[in-house]
């Protein structure tokens, strides 16, 4: 089937999105340097800097929640490709206030690679930067290694930026991105494949009845392929699993982000959100706050996230806090 | 004895590996269809045209200055884990303790391989980088020439690249499809073949006369 988008050259697509996306937001952000993502006002010094880096085509990931009280500097990659080294080092020195740079890094191997380099050359030159990994995706196993970094980002960004608009240092912002990374699980269910912009051609092959749960974000398998099931079906089998990997005891407090993959409609989150808090009811376990929206996509691929993490107050005050990022404002 | 490389000699070989990818990058394209994004061709394709840039005629005389460079630009091609390992290897053979085409590519392997846990056997570029390079010392401290060196070295990747249909992927975006990935040749591994076999071609043409022999 042909593909049907609207873009030009496929070439210029990154370039040309984030052009749109910056003219659209001209209040919270702005296109600096090597096409990185700013705000349009930075942060006061002494402040903690807070960057990550990830590829185009996930909008309005990652480049969506920079402003205040979230991102100070996003890299976007190529389409679905880690940006290199070079563009993260450029970053990390632009989100150097004096108190270092927290870098949120989500757990791909490419995204994993360049961080790692970029690493390396910030200590050559001296800058104090710390670096989280993000990895709470269930379907990868055991081994935190080969768990990926979903939508769990989204705790992470929030409460490790309000962290540092508090003006918290380097080692408290650290620790409270890695606690949230800590306690937070996601598992994502595809039903329908994406084409890769640039290239026209399908991303995974999946039957018209089958979905499959523990799809990555570009399609990577999961181990999970079934026959179609319904709403309340897929939000029992994907919770249960979620909940039991966290251990969730009631009494506990839970935030519930729903992540649409693209296609999926609100219309369905909603059905999906609505049984995922009948469950937690049943069990004694408190929902404290839910987010229902698209914060990661990859194009027109159909299917969603169930992320789950748990709570405490600290989390939910920095979780709480003001933020005037595009895709996550907060008053 | 062993072979020496001048800036020379390896902007030849650059092109001739400029050329192989600009062939075949829609073939990469498509194996990569198999089990990744299917954008590996492209990315190889910007990769080559960064090598060309930093080799280009106006640039520096010093080898190592001009790898440096190639792997500095190779790195800001933002296009994934293929682009930033290769920039790596490219910019680690700057960091090569002797002048010759064996220690450089070593001393590049080595770079590349802190930066991956991926081992021979693993279906990614390091199963044909790994023999073409073994393949290159061993005709080195055979006193062969630089070109029958790059010869040997092409024919161990060809067969390394080869032998990862065989393989089941471990590493990388593709480990997820596991046994799936059976029965299909590693993109990466394919491009390290294409680019030694382009090294070889690119040397054996001397300057556009005598033809490649």
């Amino acid at each position: 089937m042909k593909m049907k988008k609207f873009i030009n050259q496929p070439e210029n697509i990154v370039a040309e999105l984030l052009e749109g996306f910056a003219l659209s937001h001209p209040q919270q952000i702005r296109l600096v340097g090597n096409n990185l993502v700013a705000r349009a006002a930075p942060k006061a010094k002494g402040k903690v800097g807070v960057v990550t880096l990830g590829g185009s085509g996930h909008e309005p990931g990652l480049s969506g929640f920079v402003g205040e009280g979230m991102l100070d500097v996003s890299v976007p990659g190529e389409i679905f490709a880690a940006p290199g080294a070079p563009r993260c080092l450029e970053a990390i020195r632009l989100a150097d206030y004096g108190a270092g740079v927290l870098f949120i890094v989500l757990n791909h191997a490419g995204d994993v690679l360049s961080a790692n380099l970029t690493m390396e050359m910030a200590k050559r030159e001296g800058l104090n930067v710390k670096m989280t990994l993000t990895h709470e995706d269930i379907s990868g196993g055991t081994n935190p290694e080969d768990r990926r970094g979903l939508v769990g980002f989204l705790p992470v960004y929030k409460v490790a930026g309000a962290a540092a608009e508090e003006g918290q240092p380097l080692d408290a912002c650290f620790e409270i991105a890695e606690r949230m990374g800590r306690n937070m699980r996601t598992l994502a269910v595809a039903v329908q494949t994406a084409t890769h912009p640039s290239t026209g051609h399908a991303i995974f092959e999946l039957g018209d009845d089958e979905m499959e749960i523990g799809m990555g974000q570009h399609g990577e398998a999961g181990t999970g392929r079934m026959k179609l099931k319904s709403a309340d079906e897929t939000a029992e089998i994907m919770l249960e699993m979620l909940l039991k990997d966290l251990e969730v005891k009631a009494g506990e407090e839970l935030l519930v982000v729903i992540n649409g993959a693209g296609a999926t409609t609100l219309m369905e989150l909603f059905i999906l959100f609505r049984r995922v808090d009948q469950i937690l009811k049943a069990r004694g376990i408190k929902l404290a706050r839910a987010k229902v929206g698209e914060f990661i996509t990859t194009q027109e691929q159909a299917g969603f996230q169930l992320m789950i993490a748990r709570m405490d107050q600290v989390l939910l005050r920095l979780w709480d806090a003001p933020s005037n990022a595009p895709y996550f404002v907060v008053r | 004895m062993s072979c020496d490389v001048t800036k020379n000699d390896f902007a030849r070989m650059i092109a001739g590996a400029a050329a192989a990818i600009r062939a075949q990058h829609t073939m990469l394209s498509e194996l990569d269809c198999a089990s990744g994004d299917g954008d590996h061709g492209a990315t190889m394709l910007r990769a080559v045209e960064k090598l060309e840039k930093a080799f280009a005629p106006g640039g520096s005389d010093d080898l190592k200055t001009c790898l440096r460079e190639a792997g500095w630009s190779v790195l800001g091609v933002d296009g994934g884990a293929s682009s930033s390992l290769l920039g790596v290897f490219f910019g680690g053979m700057a960091d090569a303790a002797a002048t010759d085409l064996a220690a450089m590519f070593e001393a590049g392997l080595a770079a590349l391989r802190k930066q991956t846990k991926a081992q021979p056997g693993d279906k990614t570029m390091v199963d044909a980088l790994v023999p073409a390079i073994l393949a290159m010392r061993a005709a080195d401290d055979g006193g062969k020439s630089l070109r029958e060196t790059l010869h040997d070295a092409a024919a161990a990747a060809h067969t390394g690249a080869e032998a990862t249909r065989h393989l089941t992927a471990r590493y990388g975006r593709a480990k997820f499809l596991g046994e799936k990935t059976r029965g299909h040749l590693d993109p990466g591994a394919a491009s390290v073949s294409l680019m030694f076999a382009g090294f070889y071609q690119g040397l054996s043409h001397s300057k556009g006369e005598s033809g490649n022999a």
